[in-house]
């Protein structure tokens, strides 16, 4: 029932702040309490329950639970920041959406059911990119997310459908298991706008918010990539068949975002563009963990998702609190930004460490892992190197940080977003509380954003037991898969499995193992036609 | 074959045929309703009342919030450029395959016909997918891929269970939606009824940002941020603490 409450809340709150999105206030205060009450009851819910639901069921882990407390937490400190720097009223909606969605896909053993939620979460983002006075722009934009998220969804509810029966049931050749599984795996690299399907997810830093695009861009995807682990690992990785195609193109994939979102992060002029870049980099190793197909990768994969999703709305936070304070998004024009904002600096600083880790960190030893278990030397080395690429463009940020601004180009000097005090006015509270707010929304949104960070590292650290959750079983199974070879294809094999309807042989009974005695006398009759090959359990020609 | 699941597949694939093929935007989204309303039927066993109400449900939804934006007729959609007898004539080849294929190389668990209807409808969502250049279009593409999609995990796996079915409705009313709402978007901004914008193709950049008050303006005129003018706060709004 723990689950089913969160799931109330989220849907319910949602639903509340879009019908009242009419008026401002409603939206956001029923987004508010909302997120409020999701990290509330998120908290509440227990890893143990099984529910049966309409003929399928719910089950809760302890890594759902780790993955939501999260999600709940994050999106209400993303939607304070939206607060103080500048959102839409749409976002703590959409936000709780994407969570309810994540609750629901998180919980659902049938893969093939919850691809269809993780899906169903992601249409809320359209919202999101509706710019208000260019309707056009955002439609186009908004279009085009949700027709990489319908795609990716139609072909990840393809192959689960096709790989979602009873293994032992399927009969066919190696080629259509490789089809199912790349097209699952592309389905995630789609999702993610993993390099080359990118563009989209580019274009969507030009009207969505940056408190409000890793909601978009990498909570949701990330629900569906945890779904597509379970997937491959239950129905893909214990098949001992050969991949190695399907495998080379999706580690293609993953290596060309790696390393090429880091340089496309790096010469971005805006900072929005800077995070939307290093979203879709950090997702390249996810979808090295699709491409492991090794029971082995399970654990470090799910353990570097919940990192990256909080370190990347962390930078997120940061960003906003970065346009807040200095009024602006261009790296150009931030110079002293970390002489002039030492919390900011810090924040990023933090952000770094959380991000691309340190030895002995949670988060880096699980990327080293999963680099290791998916690719083999020379390559192994150069793309653990390619996953340091993100400090190029942090330290080009950290770079203009500390050059001392020009003021012939306007640029100023002194401290900036530290807390200001605003004269008290006993006889009208409320005009005291607004005036004390609106002066402060910069040092809000850069003290939500510095918690934001110290969360990211936490979890980046192992911290909240995330390495153990992740370490865990999918909610629904008993315990872990277990290889399995596909049935062989009907007519080729001659070990193709006896027909049932045919009586049970008795095993009691002698069977002579020497070869049938030939007659070398007889004459072969060469008018009757010649059977190639005989299945056991096939019927007898006639 | 059931004759009763091979007719509603008919239907289904012909309703298709209507929205890609129609450049009247309310005989496509017509067309469209069709499909979707039938299209939970092809099932055997049918499914659950519940399940099957709620699917039904959500495709009236879904058409109903797509039929918000061409009732009043005046905004036409793309359309099929080679005409309605090419499109069926590539819908009936791919259910042939569907049908033909049916399994996928394993025994399906479901109607080889649902697998049939899947793949006539994915085969006639490409066109708008790849080159639709209006938002209904493009939408009326994606609604089919996904009804597509579930017709052919219907053959492959059978019948969805209630829970399915209600997720399944839930998308198609959130996919319906978020396609009306962004078709009514493009509407309202200028003449050009539904179509895509020219300026969302190619990579841009974020609009300067706005100088704070009292503050001494940049090198270039500025103008505000996109989404200053919705009601959150924005950072242009909060700039008393600049010197």
């Amino acid at each position: 029932m723990t689950l089913v409450l969160f799931l109330i809340v989220t849907v319910g709150s949602a639903g509340i702040a879009l019908i009242g999105r009419g008026r401002a206030g409603v939206a956001v205060t029923a987004g508010l309490l909302g997120l409020t009450g999701a990290t509330v009851t998120a908290i509440a819910i227990d890893p143990t329950i099984v529910i049966e639901v309409g003929g399928s069921v719910l089950a809760t882990s302890a890594y759902a639970r780790l993955f939501l407390i999260l999600g709940s937490t994050v999106g209400l400190a993303l939607a304070l920041v939206g607060l103080a720097a500048g959102s839409r009223r749409d976002a703590p909606a959409v936000t709780l959406g994407t969570l309810g969605a994540m609750g629901l896909a998180l919980s659902l053993p049938d893969p093939r059911i919850a691809v269809l939620a993780s899906t169903a979460g992601g249409l809320l983002g359209v919202l999101l990119t509706l710019v208000p006075g260019g309707g056009r722009v955002g439609a186009t934009v908004g279009i085009r997310e949700i027709r990489a998220l319908i795609v990716a969804g139609a072909m990840a509810t393809a192959a689960t459908a096709w790989i979602g029966r009873d293994l032992s049931q399927l009969v066919a050749q190696p080629v259509v298991f490789g089809l199912a599984y790349f097209a699952f795996g592309l389905a995630v690299a789609v999702r993610f706008g993993a390099i080359p399907f990118h563009v989209w997810a580019a274009r969507l830093t030009d009207s969505v918010p940056e408190s409000a695009l890793p909601i978009v861009t990498a909570w949701g995807p990330a629900a569906f990539a945890v779904v597509a682990l379970a997937w491959v690992d239950s129905s893909v990785a214990p098949l001992l068949v050969d991949m190695d195609a399907e495998r080379a193109i999706i580690l293609a994939i993953a290596i060309a975002t790696i390393s090429l979102a880091a340089f496309a992060a790096l010469i971005q002029d805006d900072i929005e563009h800077v995070v939307g870049y290093s979203i879709i980099g950090d997702a390249g190793v996810v979808l090295l963990a699709i491409a492991a197909l090794d029971p082995e990768a399970w654990a470090p994969a799910r353990t570097w998702i919940l990192a990256y999703v909080v370190a990347r709305s962390a930078f997120a936070a940061w960003a906003a609190a970065m346009r807040a304070t200095f009024f602006t998004g261009r790296v150009a024009d931030m110079g002293g930004w970390a002489l002039r904002a030492p919390l900011l600096a810090m924040g990023l600083g933090i952000i770094v460490i959380a991000s691309i880790g340190l030895p002995g960190l949670a988060a880096f030893d699980a990327r080293m892992q999963l680099v290791d278990i998916a690719l083999d030397p020379p390559l192994q080395g150069l793309v653990f190197l390619a996953t340091f690429l993100p400090l190029l463009y942090y330290g080009r940020l950290a770079a203009i940080g500390v050059v001392r601004p020009d003021p012939a180009l306007g640029g100023e000097s002194g401290f900036v977003g530290l807390p200001r005090r605003t004269p008290m006015d006993r006889t009208g509270i409320r005009t005291s509380a607004v005036t004390f707010w609106t002066a402060n929304r910069a040092p809000s949104a850069v003290l939500v954003s510095l918690l934001v960070a110290v969360l990211a590292l936490t979890v980046s650290a192992g911290g909240f037991g995330g390495p153990a959750a992740a370490a865990g079983l999918p909610p629904g199974q008993q315990g872990p898969s277990e290889p399995f070879e596909p049935g062989p294809v009907p007519g080729v094999d001659e070990s193709f499995p006896a027909d049932e309807s045919l009586p049970p042989i008795d095993e009691s009974f002698p069977v002579d193992e020497s070869p049938p005695a030939v007659d070398e006398s007889s004459p072969v009759d060469e008018s009757l036609p010649v059977q190639e090959s005989q299945p056991v359990g096939a019927s007898p020609s006639p | 074959m059931n004759p009763a699941l091979a007719g509603v597949a008919l239907a289904v694939i012909v309703g298709a045929i209507v929205a890609v093929s129609a450049r009247e935007a309310r005989t496509a989204v017509l067309g469209l309703a069709v499909a979707l309303i039938a299209a939970p039927a092809i099932a055997d066993p049918v499914a659950a009342t519940s399940g099957m109400a709620a699917r039904v449900v959500a495709a009236v939804l879904a058409v109903y919030l797509l039929w918000v934006a061409v009732r009043d007729g005046e905004a036409p959609t793309g359309g099929s450029r080679l005409g309605w007898a090419a499109e069926a004539a590539l819908a009936a080849a791919a259910a042939v395959v569907g049908y033909d294929q049916h399994g996928l190389g394993a025994a399906g668990l479901g109607p080889a016909i649902a697998q049939a209807a899947g793949f006539a409808l994915a085969a006639l969502a490409v066109a708008p997918l790849i080159t639709g250049r209006d938002v209904l279009r493009v939408g009326i593409g994606l609604l089919l891929l996904m009804q597509g999609a579930l017709l052919v995990a219907v053959g492959l796996d059978g019948t969805p269970s209630a829970l399915e079915q209600i997720i399944t409705a839930g998308l198609i009313v959130g996919l319906g939606g978020a396609v009306g709402v962004l078709a009514t978007a493009a509407r309202r901004d200028g003449s050009d009824g539904f179509a895509l914008s020219a300026d969302a193709r190619t990579p841009t950049r974020r609009a300067p940002d706005a100088p704070g008050p009292g503050r001494r303006l940049r090198r270039r005129p500025e103008s505000l941020p996109l989404w200053s003018s919705d009601t959150f706060g924005t950072s242009d709004s909060a700039g008393d603490d600049q010197p």
